[in-house]
């Protein structure tokens, strides 16, 4: 009884201050996934690391990040600076940090995993730091590098998963009200074909290339022998630098992150399945775990009702 | 049983001292409900290196066993981790050591480690007497603690956890509520499992005053990792509140040690700084903790080799059995940091490292792998008892995995002159495939001044091709063999292993004449027959099969002149004649045919027999599985 007088209560409070939840949800979550193995891969760690450093920046706590390297190049015996993976050659941000919580890594980066991340299918014992525990209010990132072909990724050169499993696995989270909005994000080549086969509403796909395009690395770091990080990562983070947790940038500025001419391949978008403009969604709806507060100077009485009315 | 009876008299000694020192633990500071205790030790090797370690002890006056279990206990947390204790209640855990190592301790060179640890991820548990199932609550926990620690040890299954009979006794109180049944003790190694800062990250988290202030301000993820050696653990343990020891305490330790190189970034001086090495001066101890302090082993620089600054708050000098030690204190709570601008500890050497010979310590350990090719093999250790005239009884522990097929029969124990030595006791528990690794125990007798070889061989197993990691080309992993011993004398320790809390027990109190030790040995690297997974050899085995199957058919097709046969002109000889005569049999009436019948029905049983063979080893294989 008391539960349903609350929920009352919480339907009137909306009905009177419904311009407080403008963007309809009330927590974020990322999902980032490298898919690659070994050292010569190290672009890719630098790729999921650029993006789990802005969203924590931005206010995402670790929590509410699952992040999964599949191998460990900051103290890979290999690299001569060890604990740190740089963006760029230049060594100005390292995006591994001083602060750094890696959930799922190594041999635990399997599509199994993923999708039982995705889908939240995991054994009991999985601890709650492993775990995807969103809701039907919560804004999801799910951002994925790798080594991929047309409708698949692979998975540390042993597996692969479709674009196929993927939308299954959307799917399955629409209808278990685990998201409200999902972007998901790829840097792999052909890109754009992980998303294509996607069904489930409110969920944007944005690709690093197009069907038959490769996605390209942008520079060698001489220090480290191979490259240190891909084109459309490196300006993503870029231009995600520049966004603070107030800032007014929007989804639309986002889609324009990597032009042709600095990324050689062309970024895809696909926002059919979205509902609301990208033009007025905030990137900090995704990136960043920003709440809402607007400050009013008119008093708001709230009438106390207590005759029976059923929520929803 | 049989054994550990016959061989009592001459196992006492080790035992009784093993099970004295594990009962008999006390602390002896004043009574609290709980403290914390921040102490940074740095030694100069003289191969070099820096030794640095750091130990915060959390001391929690709660006697946590009993019927009622710890989960009622437990639960109104002040300086103890809330996260690490929620989980040892949940699964009642009476003690923890988890090492997560990365690098080799390199005994010949460095002596003996305050905390020895197996290189990659090392957690034995011993849970309390009321605990039903075991390994419940071992899977549970490895699950918790691989989300609490960002480590892959939710990958500890059956297939790398064993029960030790003779390794691994508790290290704190075992006595009345604690009193330990010898079943409840699960050990187990990831000796692959890598060590970073996503590691130390929610180890730090830990700390009562985190990174802001006190001893941890100095953890710097990429000066850490820049080492040679570096080692985080975790040991929880139940110690004696008093030397009556009415009540216990709980006692959680955390430890850092980093072995840095100075003369291989510098110039060849072993110069060292917390600056340099840490990047950050001290800004002060951390609120919480009552007692905060760095020490400097300074018992090398009897000849002013190198100076130390600032000046430390005191001298102290311990002297052991036959030698003694010279510490530099400085006490954080009473340094004038308000003058001083921080405490930067800076030793700077008047000349470059000489290489010298090191002497070794009196017992060490080698270990490596023998043979040659992917279908056998051998592990060899190398067991080193330097002392001139006492021989050493030590318990060596051996966990080899199961797709490395040990061969009982070619363990072989004998000093490099050639003399058999027959273990006191051997406990072994062979391993099952993909089920149990094998577990070697022995009680060795060491003879003085001597080198003893302990050797097997093992097989090495076909793996399932879904059973191969991503790179199975990297290798395979086999986990640190254990030494586990008492020594009389305390020359060779970094510390004198104490059996109080903290670092200033052991440091400062000499009066101890038995020190338990325990050392580990190399991990091993093999590699398993690995089929190739690249692209390029499953082309051409696709490719060949294909060609194979079609030319082969083709050219049978293509080659053969098919001609009319009658098959009743046919002669009665050859295969051709019987098969026809076996197919047409009804229409034969001859006695021959009886002959004939009583053949086939031979057959048919011989195929029944292979059928039902066929079928037993599909069971075998679905027990396998």
């Amino acid at each position: 009884m008391a539960a349903r007088s609350a929920c009352v209560w919480a339907g009137l409070v909306f009905e009177q201050v419904g311009g407080f939840f403008k963007s309809g949800h009330t927590n974020n979550w990322a999902v980032l996934v490298c898919t690659s193995r070994f050292w010569f891969n190290y672009r890719h760690i630098a790729n999921t690391l650029s993006v789990y450093r802005s969203v924590k920046r931005l206010g995402i706590p670790d929590s509410q990040i699952i992040l999964m390297l599949a191998d460990d190049m900051a103290c890979n015996p290999r690299n001569p600076r060890p604990a740190t993976v740089f963006n760029n050659a230049n060594q100005h941000i390292n995006v591994y940090g001083d602060n750094v919580e890696v959930d799922y890594r190594g041999y635990e980066v399997t599509v199994e995993n993923f999708i039982r991340v995705l889908t939240g299918r995991l054994p009991p014992s999985t601890p709650r730091s492993k775990r995807l525990l969103t809701d039907d209010r919560s804004n999801v990132l799910v951002y994925m590098t790798g080594h991929g072909g047309e409708g698949f990724l692979k998975f540390q050169d042993a597996e692969e998963i479709s674009n196929v499993e993927l939308a299954d696995a959307f799917q399955q989270m629409w209808q278990k009200n685990r998201y409200h909005e999902l972007l998901f994000m790829i840097d792999t080549c052909q890109a754009v074909s992980m998303y294509h086969k996607f069904y489930s509403p409110n969920v944007i796909g944005i690709g690093s290339a197009q069907v038959g395009e490769d996605s390209l690395s942008h520079h060698v770091d001489p220090s480290i022998g191979v490259y240190i990080i891909d084109r459309y990562t490196y300006y993503l983070l870029e231009f995600l630098e520049t966004v603070t947790p107030d800032s007014k940038k929007t989804l639309a500025d986002l889609f324009r992150v990597c032009p042709k001419r600095v990324c050689v391949s062309t970024p895809g978008v696909r926002t059919d399945l979205f509902t609301r403009d990208p033009n007025s969604v905030l990137i900090t709806d995704f990136f960043g775990s920003v709440r809402n507060v607007e400050i009013t100077r008119q008093t708001v009485t709230l009438q106390r009702n207590d005759t029976a009315q059923t929520c929803r | 049983m049989a054994a550990a009876r016959a061989s009592g008299p001459v196992l006492r000694p080790l035992f009784s001292a093993l099970l004295f020192l594990s009962c008999y633990v006390f602390h002896t500071v004043a009574l609290t409900k709980d403290e914390h205790t921040e102490e940074l030790l740095i030694v100069p090797f003289r191969s070099g290196q820096v030794y640095s370690h750091f130990e915060f002890t959390t001391l929690w006056d709660l006697d946590f066993a009993g019927s009622e279990g710890p989960r009622y206990k437990l639960q109104h947390f002040r300086l103890f981790p809330r996260a690490l204790g929620q989980v040892m209640a949940e699964y009642r855990v009476q003690e923890m050591h988890l090492t997560l190592t990365q690098g080799m301790w390199q005994q010949d060179k460095w002596s003996y480690p305050l905390t020895s640890a197996a290189p990659g991820a090392e957690l034995w548990v011993w849970f309390q007497r009321e605990v039903d199932d075991v390994d419940q609550a071992w899977f549970g926990l490895t699950n918790a603690l691989s989300g609490l620690f960002c480590a892959s040890l939710n990958f500890i299954d059956s297939t790398s956890t064993v029960t030790p009979d003779l390794s691994f006794r508790p290290q704190g109180l075992a006595q009345g509520l604690f009193k330990t049944k010898p079943s409840h003790l699960r050990y187990a190694t990831l000796p692959r499992e890598n060590v970073c800062t996503e590691n130390l990250t929610p180890w730090k988290k830990l700390l009562p005053c985190s990174t802001r202030t006190g001893l941890a301000a100095l953890f710097h993820a990429g000066q850490l990792y820049n080492t040679q050696y570096s080692s985080l653990g975790v040991h929880l343990r139940p110690v004696c509140q008093n030397d009556s020891c009415t009540d216990a305490s709980l006692e959680l330790r955390q430890v850092l040690s980093t072995v840095a190189d100075p003369p291989a970034v510098l110039n060849g001086k072993q110069d060292w700084s917390m600056k340099r090495y840490f990047s950050r001066s001290l800004s002060g101890p951390c609120p919480m903790a009552g007692t905060s302090r760095v020490y400097v082993d300074v018992t090398g620089n009897q000849t002013s080799s190198f100076t130390l600054k600032p000046e430390p708050t005191e001298l102290k000098v311990t002297s052991y059995q036959d030698y003694s030690r010279k510490l530099a204190v400085y006490d954080l709570w009473t340094f004038p940091f308000h003058k001083e601008h921080g405490l930067n500890v800076d030793m700077k050497w008047k000349r470059e490292v000489a290489y010298n010979q090191l002497t070794p310590p009196l017992l060490y350990v080698h270990r490596f792998v023998t043979g040659y090719g992917q279908e056998h093999g051998g592990i060899m250790s190398l067991l080193y008892n330097r002392h001139p005239y006492l021989e050493q009884q030590v318990i060596y522990m051996e966990l080899v995995p199961w797709f490395t097929r040990m061969y009982l029969h070619t363990l072989k124990v004998e000093t490099t002159e050639g003399n058999l030595i027959q273990p006191l006791m051997t406990r072994y528990k062979p391993g099952r495939d993909r089920q149990a690794p094998y577990l070697l125990e022995m009680v060795l007798t060491l003879p003085p001044d001597s080198t003893t070889r302990v050797s097997f061989s093992f097989e090495r197993a076909f793996l399932k091709w879904t059973e191969y990691p991503p790179d199975a080309n990297h290798g395979f992993y086999i986990s640190s063999a254990v030494l586990t011993t008492i020594l009389r004398q305390a020359d060779n320790f970094t510390v004198p292993p104490h059996m109080g809390s903290g670092l200033e027990s052991g440091l400062f109190h000499s009066s101890s004449t038995e020190f338990p030790l325990c050392l580990h040995t190399e991990t091993l690297l093999i590699s398993l027959p690995t089929p190739d997974f690249s692209m390029p050899y499953n082309v051409i085995c696709l490719t060949c099969t294909v060609i194979a199957i079609a030319f082969g058919s083709l050219h049978n097709l293509t080659t053969r002149r098919f001609q009319y046969t009658d098959l009743t002109k046919a002669g009665s000889g050859g295969l051709r004649a019987r098969l026809a005569r076996l197919f047409g049999r009804e229409k034969q009436t001859t006695s021959e045919e009886q002959g004939e019948e009583s053949e086939t029905s031979d057959e048919n049983t011989q195929e029944k027999l292979l059928n039902t063979n066929s079928v037993s080893e599909e069971e075998i294989d679905n027990k396998d599985r």
